[in-house]
């Protein structure tokens, strides 16, 4: 039997677009396989015997499945789904398309099967996500610039802006800030009394991150001064620290830095 | 020292953040509250912690002494009034504005503020209560406060305090009395429970008159502690307590996140089961949300306190947050963890290995079958592996590979179940050998607290009640 391969955007809208078409197709889930092009595109291991489809991505079709997945499942299927689809994890188009014939069948029960292989991989690349967004909700910094706009750059392993940025608009209404993604070069923006925008970024002004007024400087060493005293030497205990707060996320953590751009 | 007037703020900080230290509780938990559109600030339940100092300990909260000023000379404590150090107080606009600047920055996620006791408990308690008051209705700061309450201080401004605040805590200090008259002269137990039964009471009506529900998290077994004389007499005879009263607050809320305390360990001479015990009463009785437990570290150099040169007692504490924890979550109380004979924990062993150990009666436990309650009592199963079995096992009857990718760690608790009536490995049930292989597992002592372990050489007398025989004795003497 011929293989078919859908080849659709690495983004929600994408993912569901595709998996629309390849359940219309009638092709059978078995010669069925959905993948994402990847962002780093350290992936491009095209199979020799398959038929390759390109997808373009139809925010109708993907609203479809959206909604069949909150009627036929569940809204908290639904919002793992989405986490997982905004998860750096390669096989993700396939394996949400895999939880979805599992999951139309049986319905909200499936949330439950977790010892099942398909349910435990989701459930596990969820949490993963989940665990990023409650990492940066502590870890993200603010810079505040001579306009009073607040800016953070972070470099996360998941696409995780959209799940962050809700929080921050909700606990500073009143501030402009923005939160950007180094590695996909993307930007969230909040401004008072609106509701927040996400938008590619290609080229960030590199100017705007190292232009940082005197204030901005005495908050830094302010607070550095607080981290530092608020350790007990007798109970130094780097192992730990390191468990707790993963290297990664150093380089953009203001106490953990010496350079003073932002 | 001379206390200088003009001091800057950075040298403010330094010296006040590391007079509060000392303080265990940094979480910033126990709340859900939305942002209400125009101030800063939210606050969710699970807590957030912003980093982690050098210590490995969570930052989450602005944690700062109001002044490191105090008329008190407790013993064990850095800011006593005998110690000839650098001493600074903040004002309530400092406190204000740094708190505004680094929440904005997202540094933290709340202010915790603490306080050495200047001129008396009331006007200190003044002096905070203005610096909160500031906070929420000058800069209308709506993130996470938490606050110490100070014995002694009159009940009235406690209860305004807890208006403001999230959390309150009053610290406990010491386990037992006898030991706070010790170290604490000025100190006394029942001004340390009098406002800890204030605000539970406060909330209690607080939660009343909201209508929220009244929920004990976890049912207990069996409910017959014997708490001691001084708890008893708090709780029983209300003097001294302002009757809360319902005010037209709107729906503000009373100390919502609830109130904490804090025990010094190893100072004085209690052992870990009466410090369970203690524990276990401010639980049952007063409604406290966490108890928190510090290794003791002889900071002055006190020639009256224990020395603490080879480090503070770390894995000491970690037996009794496991213990707690136990308390807390896992339905255990604490005679069963320790007895008068048995009065402190094993060094070698975490407190529920030890426990299962003396009840091998028990076990093994099937898996596919056993409570809730049950699966916790094994060890190496926590309450999320206990959830996660109970999930799975409705669609599937479940078999060690499967308790493997629903993540649940195998090495102790092989020892203890079976699934589908097979253990893993055909395991001898005898204590001696499981013993043997659970004080083998790398993870029972965690690394960087395994100091106070030190290892000898094993000789031939090396009984520890070796002792030599009297009639021998009296025969040496004789020769």
């Amino acid at each position: 039997m011929m293989k078919y391969v859908y080849l659709c955007d690495n983004s929600i809208d994408g993912i569901f677009t595709a998996i629309y078409q390849a359940w219309a197709s009638r092709y059978g889930h078995a010669n069925i396989k959905i993948e994402a092009k990847c962002e780093n595109s350290k992936y491009s291991n095209i199979e020799l015997f398959a038929e390759y489809i390109m997808v373009n991505t139809d925010p109708s079709l993907s609203e479809k499945v959206s909604n069949s997945i909150k009627k036929k499942i569940s809204r908290e299927a639904f919002e793992m789904v989405c986490r997982v689809a905004l998860s750096d994890f390669e096989g993700k188009a396939d394996l949400i398309y895999r939880f979805l014939i599992l999951g139309f069948a049986s319905g909200n029960s499936i949330m439950e099967n977790i010892s099942q292989v398909v349910v435990n991989q989701m459930l596990r690349i969820n949490k993963n996500v989940s665990n990023e967004v409650h990492h940066l909700l502590g870890f993200i910094r603010f810079s505040e610039q001579e306009n009073g706009l607040l800016i953070s750059v972070i470099h996360p392993k998941n696409n995780v802006l959209t799940l962050v940025t809700p929080h921050f608009a909700d606990r500073l209404p009143n501030e402009k800030f923005m939160i950007y993604d180094d590695n996909r070069k993307v930007a969230a923006f909040h401004i008072p009394g609106n509701s927040w925008v996400i938008a590619q970024v290609p080229e960030l002004n590199q100017k705007i991150l190292e232009e940082i007024p005197e204030y901005e400087d005495e908050y830094r060493a302010l607070w550095k001064t607080f981290f530092d005293h608020i350790a007990i030497k007798e109970r130094i205990n780097p192992k730990l620290q390191r468990n707790n707060l993963p290297l990664r996320f150093r380089g953009d953590i203001t106490e953990f830095r010496n350079s003073n751009t932002v | 020292m001379v206390i200088q007037e003009s001091m800057s703020i950075q040298k403010k900080l330094e010296v006040l953040s590391d007079a509060a230290k000392y303080d265990v509780a940094c979480t910033s938990s126990g709340i859900d509250r939305k942002g209400n559109g125009s101030g800063m600030g939210n606050s969710i339940a699970a807590g957030i912690c912003h980093t982690f100092s050098a210590d490995g300990r969570c930052v989450s909260l602005l944690k700062v002494l109001y002044t490191n000023e105090c008329i008190f000379d407790c013993k064990y404590c850095i800011n006593r009034s005998s110690n000839d150090i650098a001493r600074a107080s903040f004002t309530p606009q400092e406190i204000a504005e740094l708190t505004m600047e680094f929440y904005r920055r997202n540094y933290i996620e709340g202010l915790f503020l603490s306080s050495g006791i200047i001129i008396s408990p009331n006007h200190t308690m003044e002096l905070i209560l203005e610096a909160l008051r500031l906070l929420r209705e000058v800069y209308h700061f709506n993130g996470y406060i938490h606050c110490k309450a100070i014995p002694g201080a009159d009940p009235v401004l406690i209860e305004m305090l807890g208006w403001y605040t999230d959390r309150m805590s009053v610290n406990l200090e010491l386990p037992t009395a006898e030991s706070l008259k010790e170290l604490a002269p000025n100190k006394n137990r029942k001004n340390i429970l009098k406002p800890i039964r204030q605000i539970q009471l406060g909330r209690k009506g607080n939660r009343e008159f909201l209508g929220l529900p009244d929920f004990k998290e976890q049912p207990k077994l069996i409910i017959e502690g014997t708490p001691d004389h001084d708890i008893k007499e708090i709780i029983t005879s209300d003097t001294g307590i302002v009757p809360f009263k319902n005010k037209t607050l709107g729906k503000r809320r009373f100390v919502p996140a609830g109130q904490s305390t804090q025990m010094i360990v190893g100072a004085t001479k209690e052992t870990d089961y009466q410090i369970m015990s203690v524990a276990e009463s401010l639980y049952d009785n007063f409604d406290l949300k966490r108890v928190f437990y510090s290794a003791f570290m002889n900071v002055n150099q006190d020639i009256r306190l224990p020395s603490t040169e080879q480090g503070p007692p770390l894995l000491r504490e970690h037996r009794l947050y496991q213990a707690d924890w136990l308390l807390r979550f896992y339905g255990f109380q604490a005679m069963e963890l320790l007895d008068e004979e048995r009065p402190n924990f094993n060094i070698l062993l975490d407190p529920k290995c030890d426990w299962a150990l003396r009840h091998l009666e028990l076990f093994p436990v099937e898996v596919n079958r056993a409570d809730y309650y049950t699966l916790l009592r094994v060890p190496g199963l926590g309450t999320n592996s206990a959830q996660r079995i109970i999930m799975a096992r409705k669609s599937a009857v479940l078999d060690f590979n499967d308790l493997k990718r629903l993540g649940v760690v195998l090495k102790r608790a092989i020892y203890f179940i079976t699934c589908n009536g097979k253990t893993m490995y055909p395991i001898k049930m005898e204590e001696d050998f499981i013993t043997r292989q659970l004080v083998a597992l790398k993870d029972q002592i965690p690394h960087g607290i395994d100091k106070d372990i030190t290892y000898r050489q094993l000789s031939l007398f090396d009984d520890v009640n070796f002792q030599i025989d009297s009639r021998i004795k009296t025969r040496q003497a004789s020769i």
